[in-house]
């Protein structure tokens, strides 16, 4: 690190000696640019970061490449970001560049995670497949195993076609090299269809590989002779899908295929059709946009016994629509299950009650005349229902109970309601051919939220949500920082401006609202990180909101409400359907790396590069600092004035400029106040003209005698009096050192499109009179700064006044309000004898030149 | 008997004394000396902006500055109204620069004069109560009529005793 500033810094310095000096407006304009490349930077990362954080919110589809991308392209801006900052400061932060590496490291890791296919046995029989296999055998496969190993309940006799056989089977044929579906957007559908036929097909064709081919016949084979020991009649099994991921986090119900009653000789082409239906555009589709990655793509498949059921069905552990009721839901068909999964005809449905004699609470029993039934040579097809069975229950009110037995067992093991496959064989024996965890509303439909609620009084009713959602409270103003000491629980907090430091009452807060800020802001990115509903650039909730008042904030619709509205937070409330998904934990992990924010204070002692942990902390870092540094180049004293241009001015003020691309327009070499560009500079100039000025001295005066006054005065100061003053402009910048007497005072001032770069700085320093009345300015122009919302740092004569993020027209009128009191306050030290005098200024000011309020 | 007090001894650094600068309104003016009223100065000194001493404003010339027109072309109908003042040309009046209603600096003495000499200048010239103090070229303070009065006289009652 050190050694790379050396050099830096001895590369500089041979510049500066072997080659005549550039121009100050040269030099200027490059620091400037850098300026606005780390302004244009912070803003595409702080947009970047407020969508990345909406996704979380669960009403949007996105798939891992939009993580992958956004992540690539906020990588390329931070880093160019900082390369900006030190090329503006002279290499001043390169201790951002280690911080910026590790965070970029915590992301590709955290990007990079995947579930490797653990290597196994081709094949692998249900007797030795637990729940932990999931990675190997798929899903539904783990789970059949475990519970026929674990629990004792009848499964069919089985084995799996592991998920590393499916990886022998694509590398073989070289198909991973030739489906590539990263190419495809999740949104378009004829790219998906196409891409899905290709891969098909070239899956259909493809090749089992011998080693594989013989695996899978042991295995049948041993199947066969389990089925034939056990005295089963039919050889024939159903193949069945188990991909990897499937059933674990999510259900990707009904997306692959499932082959019934296959005969030996097509076994291998239904292991293809199954693997074929992983790419299904349907199944492409569903994978991408939950998140998976390509590589997660992994289908094993089961061989299970072929279960020639005299009833099927499907069971539910507790009844899935409405959560109050207590009881377990069966549906039984006639023949196979397909036709009471896929709907095709009126199940039977039994209720029953989970307490402990499990009542059969409800029957219905329609009448079905068709069922699906083994064909004898393989394959399935319609058969009639026999006549003795029409109309009839498909179980006995024991069987009913049996199986309402198993579904409490398996309730109870996976501790999650259970979706559960069974099927009855014509010996009457229960078979469990699929269970998985049951999705249940927990809450009643949501009814959507009225754009404005009839029937109450809406307070407020602008604003921009920074993060969505509804909460309600008691007001709590905060004016100062100090403020939040107190914040009660559940409180509303209602500022004028946004400040990171709220992060400290986020837990508490049930909303926010401020005056200013935008969703891009380094708060509104808190509040989503803490999902605190906030509603800001609401202009006028300072005014209108009172300390004490309850309130409903809606920050869907973007409504406050008097008043606590309880039905309106709680449809407010919703539950994240996605959180689960892979690419849900992926952002989210990602976003750990990128959104919380450590570097609060800038006065603060962590406020350094080496205390930034994420890319938020960075980009604030980098943007405080930006500001200062640039704040600096109206500092250097030795501009050449030979490189500005005189304004014409009809002020008794001695103006030079420099345009930095955009500030001023003029043909000729005379420029007036009509050639200017600059936003900020054209107010304040503006404001300027409107005040009355000193007039000239009287001429008359006799006994006029030229001695100084003031005792500290020095030719240095006395110097500055005669000063020109000096103005860096482009076309929304400005950075204005005004000469008005002995003091020093800059005015820089940013006033742009988006409201997160604009701000106006003010420091203010010195005085012709003695400390005491120079102080007593000092404190004259605080006050005055503070009604209009300036944050003031004050050390005796010295003032450091900011304001930021307010819209371009507001920065506009504080520049005003900032140009009447430089004239307002030209050489008033002298005048300042006493506090009161102070107090009686302030009063004038506002009284006469304060437009703001 | 020993000697009596030093000139530099009474002088009152300027920075305990009002001033302002020559474009300060009039009504400015009144306001401070309102505010200086118990601390006994009646007087404002003017500068220029780089801290020349330009003139004098006393409470006389201000009163004359405000006092209405009327009364002044015609003696004998002094207003006896406080209505009226509000009424007059006053608020106008106010809003003119200091430089309009001082007085020109006539007079100055140097911090090692004699209080005696000093007594001396002010008694010579009619209304003068204040003069600026120099010391090698600079405007250091003023003395006042009152501090000098007081001097004088303490040292005459104390020789007396």
């Amino acid at each position: 690190m050190r050694s790379l500033l050396s050099i830096f810094k001895r590369a500089k310095k041979k510049v500066k000696a072997t080659q005549p000096p550039l121009p100050d407006r040269v030099l200027f304009k490059e620091r400037y640019d850098c300026f606005q490349a780390v302004l244009s930077e912070n803003n595409a990362v702080l947009e970047m970061m407020a969508d990345m954080e909406e996704k979380l919110s669960g009403d949007y589809l996105f798939d891992m490449s939009y993580v992958r991308s956004n992540c690539e392209i906020m990588v390329e801006r931070i880093h160019n970001l900082i390369e900006n900052l030190n090329k503006l400061s002279n290499g001043k932060y390169r201790g951002l560049y280690d911080a910026f590496k590790k965070i970029n490291s915590d992301i590709e890791g955290t990007l990079a995670k995947k579930v490797e296919t653990p290597v196994t046995p081709f094949t692998i029989p249900f007797e030795q497949a637990t729940k932990d296999m999931a990675s190997s055998v798929g899903g539904k496969n783990a789970n059949l195993g475990e519970i026929k190993n674990r629990l004792n309940i009848p499964v069919p006799e089985g084995f799996c076609i592991s998920a590393y056989a499916f990886k022998r089977f694509m590398e073989h044929n070289k198909l991973t090299d030739k489906i590539v579906l990263s190419a495809v957007d999740v949104g378009d559908i004829e790219g998906l269809t196409r891409i899905s036929r290709e891969a098909q097909e070239l899956i259909m064709k493809a090749e089992i590989p011998p080693d594989l081919e013989s695996s899978i016949s042991n295995a049948y084979l041993e199947l066969s002779n389990k089925i034939a020991q056990r005295g089963g009649g039919s050889r024939n099994t159903s193949v069945r899908s188990s991909a990897i991921h499937e059933d674990a986090h999510f259900t990707f119900a009904g997306q692959y295929a499932t082959a019934l009653n296959v005969a030996s000789e097509n076994l291998l082409a239904k292991y293809r059709e199954i693997i074929a239906s992983l790419f299904t555009a349907r199944a492409i589709f569903y994978h991408k946009s939950k998140g998976f990655q390509e590589e997660d793509m992994v289908m094993a498949v089961g061989v299970v016994e072929m279960i020639d059921s005299k009833a099927s069905g499907v069971m539910y552990s507790r009844d899935p629509t409405e959560a109050g009721r207590y009881a377990i839901i069966i549906n039984a068909v006639w023949g196979l299950g397909p036709y009471a999964v896929d709907g095709v005809v009126t199940p039977n449905t039994y209720v029953v009650s989970r307490d402990s004699d499990r009542t059969i609470l409800e029957k219905n029993i329609p009448v079905q005349r068709f069922m699906l039934a083994c064909n004898p040579e393989g394959d399935v097809g319609e058969a009639k229902v026999p006549e003795e069975n029409k109309g009839q229950p498909c179980l006995t009110d024991n069987q009913i109970k049996a199986l309402a037995e198993y579904a409490l067992t398996l309730e109870k093991r996976y501790e999650k309601p259970q979706d559960i496959e069974w099927a009855l064989d014509q010996n009457n024996n229960f078979f469990i051919i699929q269970a998985r965890p049951l999705r249940i509303l927990t809450e009643k439909p949501r009814k959507p939220i009225p754009t404005v609620l009839p029937g109450y009084k809406v307070l407020i009713d602008k604003g921009e949500i920074a993060c969505k959602g509804v909460g309600a409270g008691k007001v709590y103003l905060i004016t100062k920082e100090e403020d939040l000491e107190n914040f009660p629980e559940g409180a509303v907090l209602v500022a004028k401006h946004t400040s990171p430091t709220f992060v400290t009452v986020m837990n508490k807060a049930s909303a926010i609202i401020a005056d200013v800020g935008s969703p891009t802001g380094h708060m509104a990115s808190l509040s989503r990180e803490y999902r605190v509903p906030t509603i800001l650039n609401t202009q006028v909730a300072m005014k209108t909101l009172e300390a004490g008042q309850e309130i409903t904030v809606d920050a869907i619709n973007r409504n406050i409400y008097e008043g606590r509205i309880d039905d309106l937070v709680e449809a407010g409330k919703k539950e994240n359907p996605f959180n689960d998904t892979a690419v849900f934990k992926t952002l989210t992990a990602v976003l750990k790396s990128i959104v919380p924010l450590n570097l609060i204070r800038p006065e603060s002692e962590n406020f350094k590069p080496e205390f930034c942990e994420t890319f938020h902390d960075i980009t604030r870092f980098a943007h405080e600092m930006a500001m200062g540094e640039m704040f600096k180049i109206g500092d250097s004293r030795d501009m050449r004035k030979g490189e500005a241009v005189k304004l014409e001015v009809k002020l008794p003020l001695e103006i030079y400029m420099i345009d930095l691309g955009g500030g001023v327009e003029s043909s000729s070499k005379k420029v007036t106040p009509d050639h200017i560009r600059s936003i900020p500079m054209n107010a304040l100039l503006k404001a300027m003209m409107t005040m009355e000025w000193p007039g000239p001295p009287p001429l008359n005066v006799k006994g006029f005698f030229t001695v100084i006054a003031h005792t500290t005065m020095t030719p240095h100061s006395q110097k500055l009096l005669w000063e020109p003053s000096f103005a860096i402009l482009s076309k929304e910048y400005m950075n204005f050192s005004i000469r008005l007497g002995y003091h020093l005072q800059t005015i820089e001032a940013y006033a742009g499109d988006n409201l997160n770069d604009n701000y106006i700085r003010f420091l203010f320093k010195g005085g012709g009179a003695s400390l005491d009345r120079r102080a007593r300015r000092t404190r004259l122009i605080k006050e005055i700064l503070e009604k209009v919302d300036f944050s003031i740092h004050r050390t005796g004569d010295v003032l450091d006044a900011r304001v930021t993020k307010y819209e371009k027209s507001t920065i506009l009128e504080k520049l005003s309000t900032l140009a009447r009191l430089t004239v307002f306050t030209k050489q008033l030290d002298m005048t300042l004898f006493n506090e009161a005098m102070v107090d009686w200024y302030v009063n004038e000011f506002i009284k006469k030149h304060c437009t703001e309020r | 008997m020993g000697e009596g007090k030093k000139l530099k001894d009474i002088v009152i650094p300027l920075n305990d004394y009002p001033h302002m600068p020559y474009w300060a309104t009039l009504e400015e003016a009144v306001v401070l000396l309102n505010f200086t009223y118990d601390t006994g100065h009646n007087t404002l000194l003017v500068f220029d902006e780089s801290y020349r001493l330009l003139g004098m404003l006393n409470q006389r010339k201000i009163l004359t500055g405000i006092q209405p027109r009327f009364a002044k072309s015609s003696p004998g109908r002094i207003t006896i109204e406080w209505e009226e003042l509000i009424a007059s040309s006053i608020p106008q009046q106010l809003k003119k620069p200091i430089k309009d209603f001082m007085s020109p600096i006539n007079t100055i003495v140097d911090v090692e004069d004699h209080i005696l000499k000093v007594a001396h200048l002010m008694l010579n010239k009619s209304g003068i109560n204040l003069l600026p103090v120099k010391e090698s070229e600079k405007v250091i303070g003023v003395v006042r009529m009152h501090d000098v009065f007081h001097e004088i006289t303490g040292f005459i009652l104390k020789a007396k005793k």
